[in-house]
């Protein structure tokens, strides 16, 4: 490529495959150890797809549960950040026990601020979109 | 504004291309593959009681970090290594390093890296790349898998640095700071090889080593029935992400290593670790076939013969070659 492009952000257009070369090292049938730049092969690509895809249904499950009224709103906001209960209380600083009783609705309702303010946090929205979820 | 005149060159993992582009700024010039064999970054775990995006964690790498401190320690550099509690002292430590002249590495986890490709936006913390500059209220960044120079701003660098969960980096950043200009990099490529043989087949716990790979092939084999299709098939893609994903520069660094034997045989003029190269060039490729067999199974598009008892055979396979590769690599002097 050329040189202009140097210290410029890549602009991705969306979570397409293929937009990106990295660097690889091979082994070809003569004994050389080679490297160079180019796209990833098959597998990965099918191993991160199946990865996005299994996050996507796992929030999609989620959305449903709470729209439902058998989980809170942290649930939902847990999976679609891609964090479990032991990320998530890492990332919020809450006990972990606390994160798996706060995904159920009952101990949502009766949460503090305090509380609420440190998932908002880590979820990175505000505590009102934390509260009033559509 | 500050920019240093630092070389931004593409590597295949990103810890040991940072090592050797930062030791390339203070004109100590030493390849990839060789600061990953000397930094001893081979490795296998697996960790069934570790789960990372809902799957066991399988590891082909060292704990972050360690390549870096190994390699510059077996080459006689000094440096220093900072860790933050308060997110405002590490950016101001940081500008501190960088008005000195000095580039920096840092620790960074991916999930918030806003010039990452997004399909490998992941909770990932042990990433690594190079500052070595700032314009405004931006900071300069060599990162090593990507294919030019990139940069970030001030509140995005500070958030990938103090990304929480398991790892979390904590605002490490990490510099050389004096460099010797003439070294014999012999006896750190041996201490490097033994090292890393060590790792492989001396220690005595099951779920390192080549017996982590035994291990995981016996745990394999029984997951379509114990777990179900489609979970087996998910913590398939668990190891085979782990194996390929960026940053591995392909069959979990089986290939750099492969090139790091091949130069330190050239080296150390000692012909038969060429030979052994060879070897793991050929174990390099039959953990490709593996992860090439096994997205299949992924896909659900595998032929009836190409089911988990096959990859399990494969992984058994894999592990006696690395096993006979590691047992000879022992023996170096």
């Amino acid at each position: 490529m050329e040189n202009s492009s140097e210290n410029k952000n890549p602009v991705y257009k969306d979570q397409n495959y293929g937009q990106y070369r990295e660097m690889l090292f091979t082994y070809d049938e003569k004994g050389n150890f080679q490297n160079s730049v180019g796209y990833h092969g098959e597998p990965d690509r099918v191993v991160l797809q199946q990865a996005w895809d299994l996050f996507a249904e796992r929030i999609e499950e989620a959305r449903k549960k709470v729209l439902a009224g058998k989980a809170s709103p942290i649930m939902y906001y847990m999976e679609k950040i891609l964090a479990d209960p032991l990320s998530l209380s890492m990332m919020a600083g809450v006990s972990l026990i606390s994160v798996k009783l706060h995904c159920k609705p009952f101990f949502f309702k009766h949460l503090g601020d305090k509380t609420l303010a440190k998932y908002a946090g880590a979820f990175n929205i505000t505590v009102e979109q934390l509260k009033k979820f559509e | 504004m500050i920019e240093l005149n630092f070389e931004h060159r593409q590597a295949g993992h990103c810890e040991s291309g940072v090592t050797s582009n930062l030791l390339h700024y203070h004109k100590l010039d030493i390849s990839e593959p060789i600061a990953f064999g000397i930094g001893a970054g081979l490795f296998f775990s697996y960790l069934p009681f570790l789960k990372m995006q809902h799957a066991p964690v399988t590891s082909f790498r060292v704990w972050p970090g360690m390549v870096f401190d190994r390699a510059t320690k077996e080459l006689g550099v000094q440096t220093k290594i900072h860790r933050f509690k308060k997110p405002e002292d590490s950016m101001k430590k940081l500008d501190e390093v960088l008005e000195l002249g000095l580039p920096v590495g840092l620790q960074v986890g991916t999930f918030h890296l806003t010039f990452f490709p997004p399909e490998y936006r992941m909770h990932y913390n042990m990433h690594n790349m190079v500052v070595y500059g700032k314009k405004d209220n931006n900071y300069l960044i060599s990162d090593t898998l990507m294919e030019h120079k990139v940069e970030i701003t001030y509140d995005d660098l500070m958030r990938v640095r103090f990304a929480k969960g398991t790892f979390a980096p904590n605002g490490r950043m990490y510099y050389p700071t004096a460099v010797p200009t003439e070294v014999d990099l012999r006896p750190a490529i041996i201490k490097g090889i033994r090292k890393t043989a060590n790792n492989m087949v001396g220690v005595p716990f099951p779920l390192i080593g080549t017996k982590g790979i035994r291990y995981l092939s016996r745990r394999l084999r029984k997951w379509p029935e114990k777990l179900g299709e489609e979970k087996a098939s998910y913590y398939l893609g668990q190891v085979l992400r782990m194996e390929e994903e960026i940053g591995t520069a392909g069959a979990g660094f089986r290939f750099i290593y492969g090139a790091f034997l091949d130069e330190a045989g050239i080296i150390l003029k000692q012909d038969w670790i060429r030979e052994i190269a060879v070897e793991m060039g050929e174990a390099a490729n039959h953990w490709r076939k593996f992860s090439y067999l096994g997205s299949r199974n992924c896909k659900k598009r595998a032929k009836p013969e190409e089911s988990y008892d096959m990859l399990a055979d494969m992984l058994m396979e894999c592990a006696d070659m690395e096993e006979k590769i590691f047992r000879k690599l022992a023996k170096i002097r």
